[in-house]
């Protein structure tokens, strides 16, 4: 298929780039919403917000399928829904409701839905690297037939566990893709001051695999170079490691007066709106026409709005749970 | 019954289990040709060839994350670790990731691994190979703590270590791979959580784990030349800790002697200590209750000092006398 | 400086005291040669004269206790002198030159003796205290074994022990290698003296056959459960009488044929004290009662229990409506009624209903009893045997047939006044039993 001019490369047809464009839309309004909650004191806890970042999550995500896996991060809402969780469950769990995905345990860093391949968010940077080696693992040693795509941030490339996991996939040869979406800031710690690398994906070749950076907010490429490396990754030519360029419009969690960038450079970054770009796309390429695009926003705002009122209708945890699942 | 060393109990309850379930693998530093820093899993790699027994890079945290990833999806892996005290740099995967994913996914994830590691003093390995830090994993909820005194024991509590659905970890301990005992050849498995009473007595009770129980033991016997009889029980599981055997021999005896290789302040034995003053048997205690573990000071490589810092026979006698107003 | 009063040594025998009275109190001036307390040695019973003189400070021992020869029990110096809480401890014998260091070293503990004594707590371990507790044992009078006078379980039995004989008695069971905790103590608060060990050791002596043993079980069982609960919660009390029996011999001597020709049974003295008790308890409705929960249930039938004595138990069966049969019927009712008891064929409703009961011992060398009611009902009555007596009769000496009579009632439910007058009526039934046809 060609989209202005570029070729997307995976078959992935019309319907489902309709569906990604909405899904954008669900993490930006999901995220916008819980920032809200969050602001009003309904949510507690802390949480860390992707808006800006919709088309990583959602571009390497289109490319895999549903018996593939994930581990995500601690900003990895949009990884979530990317990988086809219930929003209601979602809503529900930041609530702290047991409807949510972790039944109120978990929280806005924890959801997981393994059954669906979602391995789960993490709290610790760099903490999920190793796991998603492990369960690429189990692909190889299973002979199963399934990818794990392993996203982290630019702060966690610099943990040993990045290191030390992206070397044993390497060794091993594991069916695994990395997905390194570098939003600029670590925290508050940019990029640029942290790195002595021009770029993070420089550093696969440490471990002997490609590594490939592409602009994280264009959701065709990053289709394309996350299809490539999972179709390597399937067909036994072990790991890749993405970077994917981007940014988080918000603070790094919900209090952050972000006093170390400027507005100026956030505005700049928000003109490279992922969704607006998009939806340019898709309009030019005739999917579908601007009004078509405007009632597919207001239905994935709906579903979030929907989330909320599931969320809060939901029963809270009771005591006598409390101590349940500690142990199997 | 045939006699096996403790360090061939431990290899013989994996190779049965990896013959019979192909989900169950291994892997650590140097466990294939060379057969683990301490000889553990020699043979095994021609057995179980290397997809089996995996040899790793120097990556205690990248292999023992991989454990619990691949626990996550579906095998059963062992991790060995050449030495306890290298679970530092585990620990993120043990503590933050491999404890406490169950609970934090709601029930929705089981992690069914074990981290199989030697650990204590007397080989002369100095400070950082040498520690006894089972009382770090022991305080966080969601692993399970393992710490085998006997071949025989090895053999049943690494069989239900592997059958566990959560993640344990298993203390081997250096200086007893060459100890000896009865051990079955067929499989069997023995419960976490059930102490074991080594020797009965009625005077004192001497709770004791890993090599202390050997000491404890012989220091039962000098006590009974002197008309003392001595209980000694074997907790076996420090998590899940099997309080009722504990308790029952201490409201017996009425004094009990708590004694670990690991530094006393902080160790598992003031959980134990505190376990009995809470429990009914407090109203049976008939002498403070005594806790014995290593000085606070880093495991010293000269011999003598290695042992000095550690608890010994005639301190464990010391330590009973002294419950019993004798010493 | 205060001096020490010490445990002295009255013989080359003597190793210790045992301290029988304190003649002085803390804070009583004390002259030389005042008699301090009394001891007992092994040998004699000995007042100990005082030393010197002042304020009677500190006494460490209390009465029975032991005290090594040379230790120090208490001081006497000058008002408000500060002496330490607890005794020093005896200097080591073999160190006598260094008894002034180890004095000096003493007085490092004294220091914080205020510390211990401003809690007032004493050291004991919790088995200690427990046992001190189970036994009612004040653990500050135990003599603690461990570091720190800390009482260990061992020490609070030994108190238990010591503390139930007087210092002769534990002496004599000493010496006689007898067992204290096997006496029992006939002095006040079951203490043991002389005598009981004396007693204990002869009895030990002699031949002793095992005893058989039968476990407490079925109608065994169930009497002793019965006789129990009542006399625990019922409050009883037991009025006498003395019955003058002529007339009811004379009636049962015409009636018995009459009677034995109607039925076949021979009519005892039972059936007619059966047929007074019935007819007058109409009279008094509160004697016919029971107590059930907390009501008193005035019964308007008048059914009578007879205590049977059976193998192994006694069954207590009732013959109904007693007030309204004659004596023949009365006859056959009680005599069938024993027969099945003894039998084992009393229907459970033969077994129940009695509103007041009779237990009749007058086959036996029996005056007079302290029967137990039968719950629910509220008073039972003894039956003794007649036995011939001297009794005045108008101002002469006769020989008269005597029968005691002994009612017990439950004071919660009736008081002595209405028990007494029933007892006075039954009494005038009896020696006048043609008032029965009235």
């Amino acid at each position: 298929m060609e989209l202005n001019n570029v070729k997307l490369v995976p078959d992935v047809g019309k319907d489902k780039l309709v569906d990604l464009y909405k899904q954008m839309w669900t993490i930006r309004f999901f995220e916008e919403k819980v920032d809200e909650f969050f602001a009003k004191g309904e949510i507690h806890g802390t949480t860390h917000l992707c808006v800006g970042q919709e088309a990583s999550a959602s571009g390497a995500c289109a490319v895999i399928q549903e018996q593939d896996k994930i581990t995500s991060t601690h900003r990895g809402h949009g990884h979530c829904i990317a990988k086809g969780a219930d929003v209601n469950k979602m809503m529900a769990e930041l609530f702290g409701r047991t409807t949510g995905y972790c039944k109120g345990k978990g929280g806005s860093m924890h959801i997981a839905d393994v059954e669906k391949g979602n391995l789960g968010a993490n709290g610790i940077v760099g903490g999920g690297i190793p796991l998603a080696v492990g369960s690429a693992l189990t692909a190889h040693m299973k002979k199963q037939d399934y990818v794990t795509m392993c996203f982290f941030g630019d702060g966690a490339s610099n943990e040993g566990s990045f290191h030390e996991a992206l070397n044993l996939a390497s060794i091993w040869n594991l069916p695994i893709v990395f997905i390194c979406e570098n939003n600029q800031y670590g925290m508050s710690g940019p990029v640029k001051d942290m790195v002595n690398v021009k770029d993070i994906s420089e550093r696969a070749q440490s471990y002997g695999f490609p590594g490939v950076k592409v602009d994280g907010n264009d959701i065709v490429e990053m289709m394309n170079t996350t299809h490539e490396a999972v179709e390597n990754a399937r067909s036994g030519n072990g790991p890749t490691l993405i970077e994917a360029k981007t940014y988080r419009w918000k603070g790094h969690s919900k209090s952050d007066a972000k006093k170390y960038r400027t507005r100026e450079e956030e505005k700049e970054w928000k003109d490279k709106d992922p969704i607006k770009r998009f939806a340019g796309v898709l309009i030019e390429a005739g999917i579908f026409t601007e009004e078509e695009s405007k009632s597919l926003r207001s239905e994935a705002k709906q579903a979030v709005e929907d989330s909320v009122d599931f969320a809060k209708e939901g029963p809270m945890p009771a005591h006598e749970d409390l101590l349940n699942d500690v142990y199997a | 019954m045939r006699e096996i060393t403790y360090s061939e109990a431990v290899r013989e309850a994996m190779e049965q289990e990896m013959r019979k379930n192909d989900d169950v693998f291994i892997l650590g530093e140097d466990i294939g040709v060379y057969g683990g820093a301490f000889g553990v899993t020699r043979g095994m790699i021609e057995e179980f060839g290397p997809e089996r027994v995996r040899n790793t890079p120097i990556s205690e945290s990248g292999i023992s994350g991989a454990a619990v990833g691949s626990a996550l999806t579906g095998m059963r892996p062992i991790v060995e670790l050449q030495f306890s005290d290298f679970i530092t740099i585990a620990m993120d995967q043990m503590v933050n990731q491999a404890a406490k994913m169950r609970y934090m996914y709601g029930g929705k994830a089981t992690v069914p691994m074990v981290l199989r590691t030697p650990s204590g003093s007397g080989t002369g390995a100095a400070a950082q190979h040498s520690q006894s830090l089972e009382a770090w994993v022991a305080h966080v909820p969601g692993l399970k703590v393992v710490q085998p005194s006997t071949a025989y024991d090895a053999k049943g509590l690494l069989k239900a270590a592997m059958d566990d659905d959560n993640p344990v970890v298993f203390y081997e301990h250096k200086v007893l791979y060459k100890t000896k005992s009865d051990v079955p050849e067929d499989q069997y498995s023995i419960p976490l959580g059930e102490a074991d009473i080594k020797r009965e007595g009625t005077d004192v009770t001497i709770v004791a784990t890993a090599v202390m129980v050997h000491r404890a033991l012989e220091a039962a016997e000098e006590l009974e030349k002197e008309g003392i009889s001595v209980e000694v029980v074997d907790p076996r599981t420090i998590v899940p800790l099997d309080e009722e055997t504990i308790v029952q021999s201490v409201s017996k005896t009425g004094r009990v002697v708590v004694v670990h290789e690991a530094v006393k302040r902080g160790g598992v034995g003031g959980e134990i200590a505190s376990m009995i003053a809470e429990s009914d048997a407090f109203d049976y205690l008939d002498a403070p209750i005594q806790r014995l573990g290593a000085l606070p000071v880093p495991v010293p490589y000269n011999p003598d000092l290695e042992k000095a810092s550690v608890p010994q026979v005639p301190d464990i006698v010391q330590s009973v006398k002294k419950t019993l107003n004798k010493a | 400086m205060a001096k020490e009063v010490f445990m002295p040594k009255l013989s080359s025998t003597m190793e210790v005291g045992t301290l029988l009275q304190w003649l002085k109190e803390e804070g009583d001036p004390v002259e030389i040669g005042e008699p301090l307390f009394e001891i007992m040695t092994d040998k004699i019973n000995i007042e100990v004269e005082s030393y010197e003189e002042g304020v009677f400070l500190k006494k460490y021992y209390q009465v029975d206790d032991e005290i090594p020869v040379n230790a120090v029990i208490g001081y006497v110096g000058e008002e408000n002198e500060e002496v330490p809480n607890e005794p020093p401890e005896l200097a080591d014998e073999e160190e006598p030159s260094e008894a002034g260091e180890s004095a000096k070293e003493d007085e490092q503990p004294a220091a914080e003796q205020p510390v211990e004594s401003a809690t007032d707590k004493v050291r004991a371990t919790p088995a200690a205290r427990r046992v001190a507790w189970e036994n009612n044992i004040e653990l500050s009078s135990v003599s603690g074994s461990g570091p720190k006078s800390r009482v260990h379980e061992q020490d609070v039995i030994k108190a238990i022990d010591t503390n139930r004989a007087t210092p002769l008695a534990e002496k004599i069971a000493a010496d006689k290698g007898v067992d204290l905790s096997q006496i029992q103590g006939s002095g006040a608060r079951g203490k043991v003296e002389k005598a009981d060990v004396t007693g204990y050791a002869a009895a030990q002596t002699e031949p002793r056959e095992e005893p058989e043993r039968v476990k407490l079980k079925g109608l065994r069982k169930a009497v002793a459960d019965k006789m129990l609960e009542s006399t625990q919660s019922i409050p009883h009390v037991t009025l006498t009488s003395e019955i003058d029996m002529s007339q009811v011999i004379d009636v049962r001597k015409s009636l018995l044929p009459v009677i034995e020709k109607q039925t076949g049974y021979r009519l005892s003295y039972t059936e007619i004290i059966i047929k007074a008790t019935a007819h007058v308890l109409g009279n008094h409705p509160k004697v016919n009662a029971s107590l059930v929960g907390d009501e008193i249930v005035m019964n308007k039938d008048v059914n009578i229990g007879l205590a049977v004595a059976v193998e192994n138990g006694l069954i207590v069966p009732s013959v109904p409506n007693a007030d309204k049969k004659g004596l023949a019927e009365l006859t056959e009712a009680s005599k069938t009624l024993g027969l099945k008891a003894r039998d084992g064929k009393l229907s459970p409703d033969e077994m129940s209903g009695s509103t007041f009961s009779i237990s009749n011992l007058g086959m036996y060398a029996v005056d007079g009893f302290t029967p137990i009611i039968n719950p629910p009902e509220t008073a039972i009555l003894g039956v003794g045997r007649i036995v011939e007596k001297p009794v005045i009769v108008d101002g002469s000496v006769e020989v008269r047939p005597m029968m005691v009579l002994s009612l017990s009632f439950d004071h919660r439910a009736i008081d002595g006044a209405p028990a007494a007058a029933f007892l006075t009526e039954l009494k005038d039934r009896l020696e006048n039993p043609y008032g029965l046809l009235v």
